[in-house]
């Protein structure tokens, strides 16, 4: 079936910017002002390369998103809008795909935005040497890019990929101008080029990034709110990586935008006046407890039933994030617009806990509480990363261990570094753990509970932790990560996340938070409905 | 000392120059054997942590590199060879004075500590140098101020030196930034921009300072050569000032290496707060990051600056005290 999407209009509007924010900005000019110098305060890690091929991480796309464009985006419905890719369309037998150019876009260095530049971005995240990861996964069936002509590229398959536009709306994914990435990669690191409406001029380790405006730039993705260059002459992206920190620096007037930013900083900003909000939850996997299935006593389905029936979520999640959070009851992110949402099979239910351990033979109980099964205790290792659980997640975990001690669970809490956290699940010693996963797009099942993702890649990494493995899932997953009916994909992504709901392999708690706050004189500020990083391209300065 | 470490009998006053040599040998030895054990340590310490460096090399734990990337970061950075080997080259290279390379930030740690230290020591040097001045103004003033201020001081003192730097740090953030609105809450260009981060690593500072300058300075007051000073008629503020200080400086001089390693440490919280560039926060992602060549070439650095400052704080002592000199005869 061969799919022409044309290029929509420009939806550009106010009442999109505004879009987001919890609390509306208050009311005041509403002519976009050029000039002035914003400064962004980033509490993630301060990236090692700027350039997100290398590596690909959350960080880097942060500060990407300002500089690097991607071939499409999302508006926010969720539908694959045009950015530097004017249309594209599939072949009959899904084995490749043309993507149509702009015909008018230089990459700041002066280099124009042809197919041979798709075609080098696509090797430069192949290479080995360039040791991506992000966005080496994302193009795992691809096989290689031809010019069809000067602005329009070619991508060839090994198998029909139905994610391939999710893949390429992501900044992992950017496309670069081919001169500079034929620099070293030290120097590519330090100042990578791309058509976006800001450059990097300089960075300072440990302090901050130093972008400037690109006075020409002409390619903003479909759903912006202006064309032409940024309202911002500079943007000063400063490493502040303390929260208490960042808060009183946003406070003060020293920085004009924060991100990660807690639960209890967001109450304190809702009733501080001059400070608004912006709430734009992670896309891809919901952040949720996996129950590793592989090993006892989780092999048991009751057993898994029991606990996450013994689990009292929602009053934990009400008391530790003071309703910035909403609990989740699905695999994936909110933003996913094939997501699917089952509240009843997680509701609180400390009798049918019982009965379930009861059935599944864990009928004695020890002087603690602790249900007993042939001499050995109900015992739970959840080893808990402190660097991707947020105290307020950590908290939750200890309350979690507190309900389902109750119905005789014992939960041994490990917290640890990242670095051993990875290692203890390597050595495939957990019964509980939470990770994170960000991606664009349903695909992001296929990565968690295919049966492939449970063995462990060379460096030791897996991503099935709850190590789910259905042939039947697994046929599922694959199938619709190929078909290219919207109709088709969807209904095999609701049967897929059937199986893992109704299979009791994960309990869903809640989006991964992403929170910002910024000075209410910062206007025109979102999210990109893709990776949820924040834009700067429509935002100007009331001063 | 020097006597102690070389021992025997005073020689005469004609062979004082070469004692000095054997000495210096000494000396020199003892900071070549520390370095090492340091940097053997450390180089071992961190590798019993759980990680893989080829990881770290590759954007950190969990980063999902591909089989050809690992293997590929393993072999540039000789990581595939066994860990014995590996000591030996890391050993040879430190002999030319060669750190290596930082895995995460993919440039020589040479450089990253140069680019770095010259903050932290700015900082390091301007601290204790503010501990010192509050130290010494509580001193006086409880040794001259009566039983009030030298209760009010003693007080002071404990809860200065009792107070955690995160803490501290938190808590002027809020008073001088978020409440008074004086002072910028996280590092700016310029001097204003130090206050907060100074205050924070001088105060508990000059708590322990404080406690200890105040007891010689007691002492030196109520000793007989303040007694026969005052007899010869000097004023109140000339025996303080020319006899009673001069006491009180020696046992904090004693302190300031211990000072200096105190303030390298408050340097990890106290960068990473007001996120200023520097060593503390260098080192601080480096142990995150299993970035062991940074790890090290930072440890041996502070190391170095350690022993240079106890070398310099001996030096100090003898200059100070004139009983110390005497001793050597």
């Amino acid at each position: 079936m061969k799919r022409i999407i044309t290029p929509l209009i420009a939806i550009a509007s106010i009442a999109l910017l505004v879009a987001g924010c919890s609390s509306a900005a208050p009311a005041g000019s509403s002519t976009p002002v050029s000039g002035g110098t914003l400064v962004y305060a980033t509490g993630d890690a301060e990236p090692t390369c700027l350039d997100p091929h290398v590596g690909g991480n959350y960080p880097q796309a942060l500060v990407a998103t300002q500089y690097l464009e991607s071939l499409v985006s999302k508006n926010k419905k969720g539908d694959i809008i045009p950015w530097l890719a004017t249309k594209w369309s599939e072949a009959k037998d899904g084995l490749s795909w043309d993507f149509t150019l702009r015909d008018n876009v230089k990459f700041t260095d002066g280099t124009a935005l042809t197919a041979n530049a798709v075609a080098a971005n696509v090797a430069h995240l192949q290479n080995p040497a360039t040791a991506s990861s992000t966005g080496y996964l994302a193009l795992a069936k691809v096989t290689g890019v031809t010019s069809v002509d000067e602005h329009t590229a070619r991508i060839t398959l090994s198998s029909p990929d139905s994610s391939l536009l999710d893949s390429f709306s992501q900044t992992w994914l950017a496309i670069e101008s081919p001169t500079a990435l034929k620099r070293s990669q030290d120097v590519n690191c330090e100042s990578p080029v791309g058509t976006g409406p800001f450059i990097v001029k300089k960075w300072d380790r440990q302090q901050s990034v130093t972008l400037v405006r690109n006075n020409d730039y002409n390619s903003p993705p479909a759903d912006a709110a202006h064309k032409g260059k940024a309202y911002l002459s500079s943007i000063e992206w400063r490493f502040l990586p303390d929260s208490a920190s960042r808060y009183a620096a946003l406070q003060a007037g020293t920085v004009d935008v924060i991100d990660n930013v807690q639960p209890d900083t967001i109450v304190a900003a809702k009733n501080s006046k001059g400070i608004q909000q912006i709430d734009a939850p992670r896309p891809g996997a919901s952040n949720r407890i996996e129950l590793n299935s592989s090993i006892a006593p989780f092999d048991d389905e009751r057993v898994r039933e029991a606990f996450i029936r013994s689990a009292n979520v929602n009053d934990a999640v009400k008391s530790l994030f003071f309703g910035t959070a909403k609990r989740s009851y699905s695999a994936l992110s909110s933003v996913e617009a094939l997501g699917v949402s089952e509240p009843k099979l997680f509701g609180y239910d400390q009798k049918a806990a019982a009965q379930l351990l009861d059935e599944a033979g864990w009928t004695q109980k020890d002087a603690n509480g602790y249900r007993v099964k042939d001499g050995k205790t109900l015992e739970l290792d959840f080893p808990v990363s402190t660097n991707q659980s947020i105290p307020a997640e950590q908290s939750l975990f200890e309350q979690l261990q507190a309900t389902t001690k109750e119905a005789g669970f014992k939960v041994n809490l490990h917290p640890l570094d990242l670095s051993s956290w990875y290692a203890a699940l390597g050595k495939n010693q957990y019964n509980l753990v939470s990770a994170p996963y960000t991606k664009v797009g349903p695909d992001v099942l296929n990565i968690l509970f295919n049966s492939a993702g449970t063995k462990p890649a060379p460096s030791g990494y897996f991503a099935n932790h709850a190590q789910v493995k259905d042939p039947a899932l697994d046929a599922l997953l694959v199938k619709a990560g190929q078909v290219s009916d919207p109709n088709e994909r969807a209904s095999l992504y609701k049967k897929a996340q059937g199986i893992v709901l109704g299979g009791y392999y994960i309990l869903p708690l809640y989006d991964q938070q992403n929170h910002y706050l910024l000075r209410s004189d910062v206007k025109g500020l979102r999210a990109l409905p893709t990776v949820s990083t924040p834009t700067l391209y429509d935002t100007w300065l009331q001063h | 000392m020097a006597a102690a470490l070389i021992g025997g009998e005073a020689p005469p006053r004609t062979t004082r120059r070469r004692r000095w040599l054997p000495w210096l040998l000494l000396r020199l030895g003892g900071v070549v054997f520390v370095l090492w054990a340091v940097a053997t340590l450390t180089f071992f310490a961190i590798r019993l942590i759980p990680g893989d460096p080829a990881e770290a090399i590759l954007g950190g734990p969990g980063s999902q590199a591909s089989a050809e990337a690992l293997a590929q970061a393993r072999a540039d950075y000789g990581l595939d060879q066994p860990l014995i080997l590996q000591y030996l080259r890391f050993l040879g290279r430190l002999v030319m004075g060669d750190l290596g390379r930082s895995y995460a930030l993919h440039d020589s740690v040479l450089s990253v500590i140069g680019q770095n230290l010259g903050g932290t020591l700015l900082l390091a040097i301007m601290s204790l140098v503010v501990a010192s001045l509050i130290a010494l103004g509580l001193a006086a003033w409880s040794t001259r101020g009566g039983r009030i201020a030298a209760g009010i001081s003693s007080v002071l003192e404990i809860v200065a030196a009792a107070v955690p730097h995160f803490w501290l740090a938190i808590s002027l953030i809020l008073l001088f930034s978020s409440i008074l609105g004086w002072l910028p809450p996280v590092s700016v260009p310029g001097p204003v921009g130090l206050v907060l981060p100074v205050l924070t690593l001088a105060l508990p500072l000059s708590g322990f300072l404080g406690q200890v300058m105040r007891e010689s300075m007691l002492d030196a007051m109520a000793s007989p050569f303040v007694l026969s000073a005052r007899a010869r008629g000097e004023s109140e503020n000339e025996v303080f000032w020319l006899h009673a200080l001069r006491h009180a400086a020696i046992p904090a001089i004693g302190l300031a290496g211990w000072a200096f390693g105190a303030l390298i440490s408050g340097a990890v919280v106290v960068e990473t707060i007001f996120a200023r560039p520097g060593i503390g926060r260098s080192l601080l992602s480096a142990v995150q990051q299993r970035d062991v060549p940074l790890v090290v070439g930072v440890v041996i650095v502070v190391a170095l600056a350690y022993m240079l400052v106890t070398t310099l704080t001996d030096l100090a002592d003898r200059l100070i005290d004139p009983r110390l000199r005497r001793a050597d005869r």
